[in-house]
């Protein structure tokens, strides 16, 4: 049987892992230096070579999800995975290219890019899992890289403090879903998502099994009340680290419970009401969370509670209704709020690059530090402006787009309900301009702050890049939308069928 | 492609590649920020005025964006090619204005990118047959407004009028998300056109929603009671940008909603009054608001308010096209008094009229235009706002509620109170300080020669005007006028109203002295300075927000513990809802 | 209903789930968050094999709390090294003190 394209991308990007950490440390001892460009370069280079195996399966993908059997365990890139490996292969790359400026000469260099490319390739595994086991497998995976990369300031307490609350947080859910798991082994006798929809009836040990599947694997898609450790997390990781938690590490969380609510659609309705009920929690509260912010990051970070609001939405409706536009929608918004948060970190934390190489601390950076942004660094307050209103749901802005996606499908479900939560929604999107707009405001001020007055003349280019190719994607698809429906449609598409069994 | 799509390519395609172009300019180079502004301006108000001859009530230029977006289309019908007509060519004069009046300024290159960028949403506004269309080009007005209602970002005014208009208009798209997408749901389409044409189809429920979810919306946009604290406090921006957002343009948009829609909702029980009642309460509150203030820009804005009010009552009792006609002269006289009220705030420094004062002797051209504006205003013969502001009146008195009507009547006389009190404070009266201040400068005067000339003969065109309705909206079934029928009609009410008008002169030259007399309505001065509580109300609600806000903020303690019982409560409530579903 | 031995399991299964939930709520020390941790690990084991144990899939059941043993005791180093770290940078283990980012 010949391996298809897709495994050869995560081979190669758990293959290179080591080679990366191993090259950084050479290239380290030769030049006695805390920094190693290789490590840099290396990672660039894994992350462009996995690009190739991923183009050919984009490319195939067409003749149908190709699917590899090894034993028991079996991988399939279906339209999630498609959707799944694209965003977290996008944005890893973008995310690599951005830090070989911002993490320059930062202690432990080979560490981070090697964890960060060992996190892009749990993704994409996770994306492919087809057994529920399997797929708890490339979740932990995922899990133990991102809770290196949010304590990666291990010498700072902020830092420290995020990765213990994250991972006692994402460790118990785990094993709440490790326990949901056994349940379902127990009533069904199989552990394959496909077996699963077809034995699975109404029965306490499968309605128990859902509720620690949402609990378990809410924990890492934010779900409200289970969200608390995101704020901390996001903003103390990384930059660019933060923009892939954000943009895809949330979401992928969000897949995988996804992946086994709909194994189970036949135990009861009221999955979608639940998916819908928290993405109305997410969002409210995550709005109001966000409204007195100061410090950006944090800020950042309740907003991606705001819009995981918006895929529930979605995904709830198209879960409870049966629709492939609110499943459609959903996942173009996942793609979008992918390139959105995204850039608006990165665009942070082009002005935390100034702040760190103005006074060379950790501290935050809060919305006052923006004053006058937009004079010395035009093109950073440029990308940032258009990443906030993206995700204020402005057109001509892709986050525009999606949600109006997302409505559309509550509106025709029908339901009065559902179309009164889609009204909830836009409200809230109103709500959300409520602290959006002001940071924009504060970057068009004449008068600079301190910190901007004592920043670098230019930004690096390498951090640069990445902003530019994001904000310009973000308009493209805000005026022309169907220009992801190459990915959009299928991934809807593969979750009604795998809701329909 | 025919002629015609290709127009409308180009009239909104320009704009936006010139809102790119500026923004790719670098600051310093000013010159040809303001050369290359003015350039593209004009190749859009050249096209705009091109497409006039190619108003069509066909869809023109459409783009298939499958099944969720719909099929984006451009229709040039009357609506859309006068409308056009009006935002491009006077957003071309205020760029010529803008030459002149930001010269020295910094971030130019946001300035007239927005500006650009603004002047093709408005324009795809008004041609786009698709209601996601309208809805998308709607938003980026609300966005443009907000950019460059705040572009002095410095001052703390201009940042807070800039956000609150964005709410506003936001929480007002709302409703119209909620309308577009009824409409979608049930008719399984986007077609403007479509919906006009099978809205009776409708459940009355469904119907209705979408009526007053744009009538909702319609209020926000066009700033009208209980909406309509936003445009004064929109008056910190550029005062080019008032004049052709906030005073010709965008505010017209709601309005303009109201227009195109009527045939769909004219039949909701309860609609069209809501309409009336909404127009004609507006024009009264705002003309009072109007006596009171004090801030030269911030008169002006209550009396587009006022106006708008007019055009919406117009709608409410069923005279669309007398709605329109004096969207249309208003556009033009309003753009007039702004322009020309911003050449006095250059020279002079500021907006408190308390400051000015005989100010005629050294900018006689600006008083010049600026009496044109406020006579057409006033709605003296024959200047454009007497002729539609008639027509307005008209169409009340023949089918509309008489209580309505009499506010109306009493909202001309506020009118003229204000008006004269405006001009007698500016450009009249005793100088406040001895200085000799600049008139107008050249590129200033061109602009304000034009509008002016459009003032006095604008309404000249009603004859093509009303033909170009009747033949390219077949839903709405006008009653359009020829230039005599609008003669016969116009001074059938004329008498009436021109002895409001000048009584209203003949008040405030006369009682002008009686400080005792005015001081009488003390009470009535500081609660029309409070917006009659609605801006009040407003902040109270945004305060009560925050304070929410700021609550909910405890729940996030840090403490460890307190995150795992987030988890054990979570999976509680969550078995708990299965529990009672499976029940 | 006897008191089969896949019984006596399950119950065993719940009271670890109780007493981890409960020690994670209650107590206040880094390393016994992490033991508390440990005790749901050895509750979600116990589940795969009594679950795969009923229905006769016992080999499944084994290689799949070897895997849970592989992941956790990963997950436990990395705590472990944290609280390390948290000792050395702040000088205490109390999770009470670990609570500068809030609101």
């Amino acid at each position: 049987m010949t391996i298809p394209p897709f495994i050869w991308c995560i081979v190669l990007l758990w293959g290179l892992t080591p080679a990366i950490y191993l090259l950084g440390r050479i290239g380290q001892q030769r030049d006695e230096s805390p920094g190693s460009p290789i490590a840099r370069w290396a990672a660039l280079a894994a992350m462009l070579a996995a690009w190739i195996p991923l183009g050919m399966a984009i490319t195939s993908f067409a003749d149908g999800p190709a699917r590899y059997t090894l034993g028991a365990m079996a991988l399939e890139f279906d339209g999630l995975a498609l959707l799944l490996s694209v965003l977290a292969m996008a944005l890893g790359t973008l995310a690599v290219i951005y830090s070989i400026g911002y993490m320059a000469g930062s202690d432990d260099e080979e560490k981070f890019y090697a964890m960060l490319v060992a996190m892009i390739g749990a993704i994409v595994g996770l994306g492919c899992a087809t057994d529920l086991f399997n797929m708890w497998v490339w979740f932990e995976a995922m899990a133990i890289t991102s809770y290196l990369l949010v304590a990666f300031y291990h010498e700072q307490p902020g830092a420290l403090e995020a990765g213990v609350k994250y991972l006692v947080q994402s460790a118990a859910g785990s094993m709440l879903i490790l326990l949901g798991i056994a349940l379902v082994l127990l009533q069904t006798g199989t552990l394959d998502l496909s077996e699963i929809h077809a034995a699975a009836v109404t029965s306490p040990a499968l309605l128990s099994a859902g509720g620690l599947f949402l609990i378990g694997f809410g924990v890492k898609a934010a779900l409200v009340p289970v969200h608390t450790w995101l704020p901390d997390a996001h903003s103390q990781a990384p930059t660019g680290v933060s923009a892939l938690l954000s943009g895809v590490v949330i979401e992928a969380g969000l897949f995988a419970l996804l992946r086994v609510i709909t194994a189970l659609a036949n135990v009861t309705s009221d999955w979608g009401v639940l998916l819908m009920g928290f993405g109305a929690l997410n969002m409210l509260i995550g709005n109001l969370m966000a409204l007195r912010q100061t410090r950006i990051k944090r800020l950042l970070a309740f907003s991606s509670l705001v819009h995981i609001g918006y895929m529930l939405l979605g995904f709830g409706a198209a879960i409870y209704t049966g629709t492939l536009t609110g499943a459609q929608g959903a996942m173009f918004h996942v793609f979008n709020h992918g390139l959105m948060k995204s850039l608006a970190f990165m665009a942070a934390g082009c002005f935390l690059y100034v702040l760190h190489a103005a006074h060379s601390d950790h501290s935050a950076l809060v919305a006052d530090d923006l004053y006058g942004a937009a004079g010395r660094y035009p093109f950073a307050a440029l990308a940032f402006s258009i990443a906030l209103l993206s995700l204020g749901g402005l057109p001509p802005l892709a986050g525009f787009m999606s949600k109006w996606q997302i409505f559309v499908a509550c509106f025709n479900s029908g339901n009065a309900w559902i179309s009164g939560l889609a009204v909830f929604g836009a409200l809230n999107s109103v709500l959300s301009l409520g602290y959006y707009a002001p940071l924009i405001n504060r970057m068009y001020r004449k008068a600079p702050s301190a910190v901007i007055e004592n920043g670098p003349e230019s930004l690096p280019l390498s951090m640069l890049v990445p902003l530019g190719l994001m904000a310009l994607a973000i308009v493209m698809i805000g005026v022309w939308p169907v220009l992801l429906d190459w990915l959009s449609m299928p991934s809807g598409l593969a979750l009604m069928a795998a809701l329909s069994g | 492609m025919i002629m015609s799509s290709w127009l409308i390519v180009l009239i909104i395609g320009v704009p936006w590649l010139g809102a790119v172009v500026l923004r790719l300019v670098d600051d310093r180079r000013a010159q040809l920020q303001h050369t290359l502004a003015a350039a593209f301006a004009c190749i859009t108000g050249a096209v705009s005025v091109a497409l006039l001859f190619f108003s069509s009530g066909e869809v023109t230029l459409s783009l298939p964006l499958g099944e969720v977006f719909g099929v984006f289309t451009f229709v040039p019908d009357a609506f859309g090619v006068s409308l056009s007509a009006i935002a491009a060519a006077i957003g071309f004069l205020a760029v010529i204005f803008s030459v002149d009046y930001m010269q020295g300024e910094a971030q130019l290159g946001r300035y007239y990118s927005f500006i650009l960028l603004f002047i093709g949403a408005m324009v795809g506004l008004v041609l786009s047959g698709n209601l996601l269309l309208l809805f998308f080009f709607w938003e980026i007005t609300a966005l443009c407004s907000y950019v460059l209602i705040s572009f002095y970002n410095d001052d703390p005014n201009a940042v807070k009028g800039g956000l609150q208009a964005l709410i506003v208009t936001q929480l007002g798209g709302v409703g119209l998300l909620a309308g577009a997408l009824l409409v979608q749901a049930n008719l399984g389409t986007y077609q403007i056109s479509t919906f006009l044409a099978e809205a009776h189809t409708l459940p009355v429920g469904v119907l209705s929603l979408t009526a007053f979810g744009c009538l909702f919306a319609a209020a926000a946009k066009s700033a009208q009671a209980p909406f309509h604290y936003w445009l004064p406090g929109a008056m910190e921006a550029p005062t080019p940008v008032t004049a052709l957002i906030h005073a010709a343009t965008m505010v017209n948009a709601g309005v303009y909603l109201l227009a195109r829609f009527y045939p769909a909702f004219e039949g909701v029980p309860g609609w069209k009054t809501a309409v009336v009642a909404v127009g004609s309460i507006t024009a009264l509150i705002a003309g009072i608001m109007a006596i009171t203030a004090v801030d030269l820009k911030r008169v002006l804005a209550y009396s587009t308010v006022s106006q708008l009010g007019y055009m919406v009552y117009a709608i409410g009792v069923g005279g669309v096209f007398a709605s329109q006609f004096h969207l249309f002269s208003h556009a033009i006289f309003k753009a007039l008094l702004f322009l020309a009220a911003g050449t006095v705030i250059h020279s002079v420094g500021t907006r408190d009229m308390r400051q000015m004062g005989g100010l005629g002797k050294s900018m006689p051209f600006t008083r010049a235009v600026f009496i044109i504006g406020s006579l057409a205003l006033t709605g003296i013969p024959i200047f454009n706002g007497f002729w539609s502001k008639e027509l307005v009146l008209e169409s009340g008195a023949a089918v509309g509620p008489n209580w309505a009507y009499i506010i109306m009547l009493i909202g001309a006389g506020l009118t003229a109170i204000y008006t004269i009190r405006m001009v007698w404070m500016v450009f009249y009266g005793t100088p406040a300080s001895e200085e000799h201040y600049h008139d107008a400068a050249p590129f200033m005067r061109v602009s304000l020669s034009v509008l002016a000339s459009g003032v006095m003969v604008g309404w000249l065109l009603v004859g093509p005007f009303g033909q170009m309705m009747e033949r390219t909206l077949p839903y709405h079934h006008l009653h359009v006028l020829t230039l005599p029928e609008l003669f016969s009609e116009a001074f059938r009410g004329a008498p009436l109203t021109l002895t409001i008008v000048f009584t209203g002169f003949a008040l405030y030259l006369l009682l002008r002295k009686f400080t005792a007399l005015w001081d009488q309505f003390d009470w009535l001065v500081r609660f029309a300075d409070l917006d009659f509580g609605f801006s009040w109300l407003s902040d109270r609600f945004a305060g009560a927000v925050q304070g929410v806000a700021e609550s909910v903020r405890v729940t996030q303690t840090g403490q460890l513990n307190w995150n795992i019982f987030g988890l054990v409560l979570g999976l509680i409530v969550i078995l708990a809802v299965l529990i009672v579903g499976a029940a | 209903m006897s008191l089969s031995p896949v019984t006596i399991i399950w119950a065993g299964v719940f009271c670890l789930l109780g007493i981890g939930l409960y020690g994670l709520l209650a107590v206040r020390n880094l390393i016994k968050v992490i033991v508390a941790l440990q005790i749901l690990v050895k509750m979600a084991m116990l589940s795969l094999v009594a679950a795969s144990y009923s229905v006769d899939k016992l080999a499944l059941g084994q290689s799949l709390a070897v895997m849970v043993m592989v992941a956790d005791t990963i997950v436990a180093v990395i705590g472990l090294a944290l609280a390390v770290q948290v000792q050395q940078r702040l000088g205490t283990l109390d999770i009470s003190e670990l609570s500068r980012l809030r609101k």
